[in-house]
């Protein structure tokens, strides 16, 4: 086996959450955490899909892998070789080697930047090209990225939602990047056009053999792009597997949940709305408060599990609890 | 007039759209938003309407409850009809069918709720506008109940808590409850899930439909998604470029959709997985409402594009019971 491209261990994310003057009494910095030591690893020209709803920290991972949040003690390492991200020379490898494509294209293009201009941003400086060669550059991705000729001397503002996210792409390509963050690339788009990108990341993905981290709240466009799916909660991976195994057959309780609550034009069963659901719980499984298959080891953090080609994070699977687990299914 | 048969039985049909045209309209300006729409409701149905972004399905809804701001709005021709009485063009004297009548709940509730009211002060202000008269035991009993049948949990801890400290599912849950204290014979949804999680909106949705079982209203459904249309729908209207280009029932139109759009927007959301190969959509992107091509709207972005479609505007025209579509392919 080749060695991954990316690998990402134990990543943990905290805010500080100040709380003083209008709470009263003395200044207490509280810890928010965002990301819970989170370990993936992407290979080479895999797509990579992140699964997770409001507040389980998709864009914070995004944005930790390359490199605006600096976290301490984890192990980012890109071709086996380690990354610090708090020193430059390492960042710097880091972003040749990642490009991320933001959510909201409005706020991510310089408004006052041609688009030309914009996606030259995206080459490395040490390169030392003509103006020449720099125009036939961003032609090239241009046409790679289906942007029309016409477009490339005009700015952000003029261009549609579809054809700034092109723009984006354009900028990540143009300097030879081997992985593409896409953080929710379409939520944004409407559906026809949402079709279009995603038949072009399918191209590109061929064509200049680049992996995608694909991070999108929607299940439709995650099985339809991604080799291999991590399912987030609150923080935490609760699922990793193949697209095929985690749609067809998924373990944890949360993933069923899930894609359960899918709506597909086949058809969804509306009559069973599902179970209560709870706040995400601070201690054990963060899981148990929403839980329907909840059972006493749940109060303990459960421990990641290997099942197969993918990793499943619940006591359900643990040898000791066999047992509950098959019991609670035949129910 | 449309030759359809349960056009006798008259109380049957709740809501009448003829003909709409809808226009803004500034100093130097005039858009055609809605051409000659028509639509029909009737008791106890759910009717969806679908299109992308500017198509007006939105001005479509606000121009039904009367909130379309006028101006730069200048509705031009045609009449709504709501259980037989025209509610439009309207006057103070018959506006009373809002809240009784027709309710609606918008996109985002935190907009729509007032942000300097309380949950329940929010509630007390929908009973005073239908029973003004009530005894304050009896509002409060209303209060209490009508909260707890949307699935909230802990009514007492919501009442005094303000929209802003809600999670967007709860403030849903609050502006279905102060729907469902009218009682409204027409509900009209605009986006009511956009923007939520899935396992919430699956609950939402589910919560809608069982409260049309309830108090028997009609649902309006205006939305961007397909698959919530299939899973809500009696029949759907598809909009495109501000006119209607097909309606049916909703199970014929996934089966067997006529028009080349409707087709395009069915095969835009990804259904399996990516060896089943690329999304089946055409280049382009939906046309801006100032600047439309002559003829067909969508001829620019049509497959099977004629010469007559870049001349002339199809009419919608009945194909088969209840079908109807706008295209020259089925002249």
């Amino acid at each position: 086996m080749n060695e991954p491209l990316l690998e990402v261990e134990n990543l943990t994310i905290q805010f500080r959450v100040k709380t003083k003057l209008l709470q009263g009494g003395q200044s207490t910095d509280k810890w928010k955490r965002v990301l819970n030591s989170i370990s993936i690893s992407i290979n080479e020209g895999e797509t990579f899909g992140i699964v997770g709803e409001t507040g389980s920290g998709k864009t914070t991972l995004a944005r930790a892998l390359v490199g605006i949040h600096k976290p301490k003690n984890c192990t980012i390492k890109i071709n086996g070789k380690k990354i610090d991200s708090r020193k430059r020379d390492d960042l710097l490898l880091l972003r040749r080697k990642i490009g991320i494509v933001f959510q909201d294209p409005v706020g991510s293009l310089n408004p006052r930047l041609t688009v030309s201009d914009i996606i030259l941003e995206g080459l490395p400086t040490d390169k030392k090209l003509s103006n020449e060669e720099r125009e036939g550059k961003v032609k090239e991705v241009a046409k790679y990225v289906e942007l029309p000729e016409s477009k490339l001397e005009s700015y952000p503002p003029e261009l549609s939602g579809g054809e700034k996210q092109r723009v984006s792409l354009a900028r990540t390509i143009i300097g030879g990047k081997k992985i593409l963050i896409l953080d929710e690339p379409t939520s944004s788009l409407d559906v026809s056009i949402q079709a279009q990108i995603l038949n072009l990341l399918i191209r590109l993905k061929k064509e200049l053999s680049v992996g995608y981290i694909f991070i999108t709240h929607d299940l439709n466009v995650i099985k339809y792009m991604c080799d291999r799916v991590a399912v987030l909660y609150y923080g935490e991976i609760l699922e990793q597997n193949t697209a095929f195994e985690l749609f067809e057959h998924p373990k944890h309780p949360y993933s069923e949940d899930l894609i359960g609550a899918n709506f597909s034009l086949s058809g969804t069963n509306l009559s069973t709305t599902g179970h209560e659901s709870g706040e995400p719980s601070k201690e054990g499984c963060v899981y148990k408060n929403s839980c329907p298959k909840r059972f006493v080891a749940c109060d303990e953090d459960p421990p990641i599990l290997n099942l197969g080609k993918g990793q499943v994070k619940c006591w359900l699977y643990d040898e000791r609890y066999k047992s509950v687990s098959t019991k609670k299914n035949t129910i | 007039m449309m030759s359809i048969p349960l056009r006798d039985k008259l109380s049957a049909t709740l809501l009448e759209v003829n003909n709409l045209q809808v226009n803004f309209e500034t100093v130097d300006r005039k858009i055609e938003v809605l051409k000659d729409i028509s639509i029909r409701i009737e008791r106890g149905e759910v009717v969806g309407v679908v299109g992308e972004s500017g198509s007006g399905k939105s001005t479509l809804a606000q121009a039904i409850i009367g909130v379309l701001d006028v101006p730069p709005a200048k509705i031009n021709e045609g009449s709504i009809q709501f259980e037989g009485k025209d509610i439009f063009p309207k006057s103070d004297k018959n506006n009373n069918f809002r809240g009784k009548g027709i309710n609606m709940i918008f996109q985002e509730p935190l907009t729509s709720l007032n942000p300097v009211y309380s949950v329940h002060d929010q509630m007390e202000e929908a009973i005073n506008i239908g029973n003004p008269a009530l005894k304050k035991k009896d509002k409060e009993e209303i209060i209490r109940k009508t909260l707890s049948e949307v699935m909230i949990r802990d009514v007492e801890g919501i009442l005094n808590v303000y929209p802003h400290q809600l999670s967007g599912g709860m403030r849903q849950r609050v502006s279905i409850a102060m729907v469902l204290i009218q009682k409204p014979n027409l509900l009209i949804l605009d986006e009511p899930t956009t923007g939520l999680d899935l396992i919430v909106q699956r609950k939402i949705i589910g919560l809608i439909l069982n409260l049309k079982q309830t108090i028997s209203s009609s649902i309006l459904l205006i939305t961007h998604d397909l698959a919530v249309a299939a899973n809500m729908c009696d029949r759907i209207y598809v909009m495109y470029a501000g006119r209607v280009v097909e309606s049916g029932r909703m199970s014929d139109i996934l089966n067997n959709p006529q028009h080349p759009y409707t087709t395009m927007l069915k095969n835009s959301v990804p259904e399996g997985y990516m060896d089943e190969g690329p999304l089946k959509v055409s280049a382009g992107a939906p046309p801006d409402l100032r600047d439309l091509p002559p003829g067909c709207a969508f001829h620019t972005r049509c497959p099977f594009v004629m010469d007559r479609c870049k001349k002339d505007i199809p009419i919608l025209k009945q194909v088969k019971g209840e079908r109807e579509v706008a295209c020259w392919l089925y002249e």
